[in-house]
């Protein structure tokens, strides 16, 4: 009688077994690659639905641990970059349309391009690379010294150990950035377009944000931003976690994290302006 | 428990494997590295998933993922392995954090819950003076006691061992020689009932005087022998080979 596999060694990325099929090998390939990586996170969200009240006593402070590293830690960077943004972007362009005399369009301008679009991209790519980078490596040495094994035989399911908190510590991670970051940028551009010689009172500028907003904007910015957040981390687990690997192909597994994770969230990206245009 | 014979040698390491261990038995798998001895224990755990035929222990499969998780993770749990080597320790926890992860998640307690709770059987394993360390600063000989303990925690009616007595140094060997003899007898840390141990070895003259029970893991094969002596007949006096090969 045929055993079947635990899911963990059923879904891992694989590379290059359509080697002289060319283009349409590669493209096989990548199909495979984004079909396992749908069933893992089919099989995360399964096992955190099932299992969310199960081990509180360890899973709690799991959870917090990954938003402390992948949130809290950051708000300091989070904080800089909010200032340069807001000089560089915010600043700038409220100035700019000032002195060409479409100051009424300016809610609208920072509303649709940074609140929207690189608000959330630029809080997803900084926790890209500041934590996300690291736990591929966490994980995928794991993976390769045999912790993930033994894991499984002390009868804890890796999938609710490791891979939950992240995904849960990710994007609580993206969409708290961002709000501070929105913030931030939008305080600081502010005081740079005033020291410039903008005429509006804060009032008057953050209503005119408040405005150019629509009451859809903000749980579809909390979904964008989450979703951002929990692609990053089952990607992560995904590249890091879901085969066997050596120590040596821990490294290409990191850069190609995050290749994967950069497209994803550029193609989430697209999926939103649709869904913004069709609303 | 059983391993029903696999039906075909394509890319089998061990075949015709047909063997029942029953509670206070301690039985050593002989073989030269490469014979199988891991790929077996792994298989017994559910790790590996068996070519063909069906692993069952405490009378349910261990190696088929799928309706019966939660009882899938309770056979595991009654199930102890220590890996070979350093024990494969989390590289990232403490040593106490290694030891008492799998109680805590079990149990659901807390760090300190666990701590106080596992106390005598940590102080009976002399690991109290490490609990703070990582486990790369550990030598091998202490990484694979710690090891131990983290399926002790759990209380295991079944426990695997991969080569464990490999490179220890004579305070050490006699330490595992100790604790091998009392939990073949019951220790109350351990439960109070008598364990099942299965120890993998690539050398079996450490386990002299245990009075366990040997099998043979060679050329693919598998075969109960009577002794010790049969062992050392079976695989030459100078140390493991592969008994198919010729004798020089």
């Amino acid at each position: 009688m045929e055993a079947s596999p635990p899911p963990l060694r059923n879904v891992g990325p694989t590379q290059g077994s359509d080697e002289g099929l060319g283009l349409l090998g590669a493209l096989l390939e990548e199909w495979r690659n984004l079909t396992r990586l749908g069933a893992f996170i089919l099989i995360t969200l399964a096992t955190a639905a099932r299992r969310h009240r199960d081990n509180s006593q360890v899973m709690r402070p799991q959870v917090l641990g990954e938003i402390h590293r992948c949130g809290v830690r950051l708000l300091p960077i989070v904080g800089f970059l909010g200032v340069i943004l807001g000089v560089v972007f915010v600043g700038q362009t409220v100035s700019l349309m000032e002195q060409f005399g479409a100051g009424p369009f300016t809610g609208t301008l920072i509303v649709t391009v940074f609140l929207r679009e690189m608000a959330p991209m630029i809080a997803g790519l900084l926790v890209l690379a500041r934590v996300g980078t690291a736990s591929v490596v966490e994980l995928g040495t794991a993976r390769a010294l045999g912790e993930v094994e033994a894991l499984e035989v002390l009868g804890i399911d890796p999938i609710h150990y490791l891979v939950v908190p992240r995904v849960v510590g990710f994007a609580a991670a993206v969409m708290s950035l961002s709000a501070y970051l929105v913030l931030i940028s939008l305080v600081s551009g502010y005081a740079f377009a005033y020291a410039r010689g903008l005429k509006a009172s804060p009032i008057e500028f953050f209503t005119q944000i408040a405005g150019a907003m629509s009451l859809l904007d903000f749980p579809l910015w909390v979904f964008k931003t989450l979703l951002f957040g929990a692609l990053t981390g089952w990607v992560i687990c995904y590249q890091g976690l879901a085969r066997p690997m050596t120590l040596e192909e821990v490294g290409p597994a990191t850069t190609r994290t995050v290749a994967v994770c950069v497209v994803g969230c550029l193609m989430l990206d697209a999926l939103f302006i649709t869904v913004y245009l069709i609303l | 428990m059983g391993i029903v014979r696999p039906t075909s040698t394509d890319g089998v390491s061990l075949q015709s494997v047909d063997w029942t261990v029953a509670t206070g038995e301690l039985w050593v798998l002989a073989g030269v590295q490469g014979a199988g001895k891991t790929a077996l224990l792994e298989t017994l755990a559910g790790l590996i998933p068996a070519a063909a035929g069906e692993v069952r222990v405490f009378g349910r499969r261990v190696d088929a993922s799928g309706d019966d998780d939660a009882g899938l993770r309770e056979t595991r749990r009654r199930l102890g392995l220590v890996f070979d080597g350093r024990g494969r320790l989390f590289s990232a926890l403490s040593v106490a954090e290694n030891i008492l992860l799998p109680w805590c998640y079990h149990q659901n307690r807390s760090h300190a819950e666990a701590l106080a709770e596992l106390e005598p059987l940590i102080r009976h394993l002399q690991l109290e003076s490490l609990l703070s360390r990582m486990p790369a600063s550990l030598s091998r000989s202490w990484s694979r006691r710690v090891a131990l303990a983290r399926c002790l925690v759990l209380k295991p009616d079944l426990l695997l061992l991969d080569n464990p007595l490999a490179g220890l140094d004579a305070v050490h060997l006699r330490w595992w020689r100790g604790f091998l003899t009392e939990a073949l007898a019951g220790h109350p840390l351990l439960g109070g009932d008598p364990l099942a141990i299965v120890a993998s070895a690539d050398a079996v003259r450490p386990y002299g005087g245990l009075d366990p029970r040997f099998a043979l893991v060679a050329g693919g094969h598998w075969r109960i022998l009577s002794d010790i002596e049969a062992v050392l007949a079976a695989t030459g006096e100078e140390g493991f080979r592969d008994p198919t090969e010729p004798r020089p």
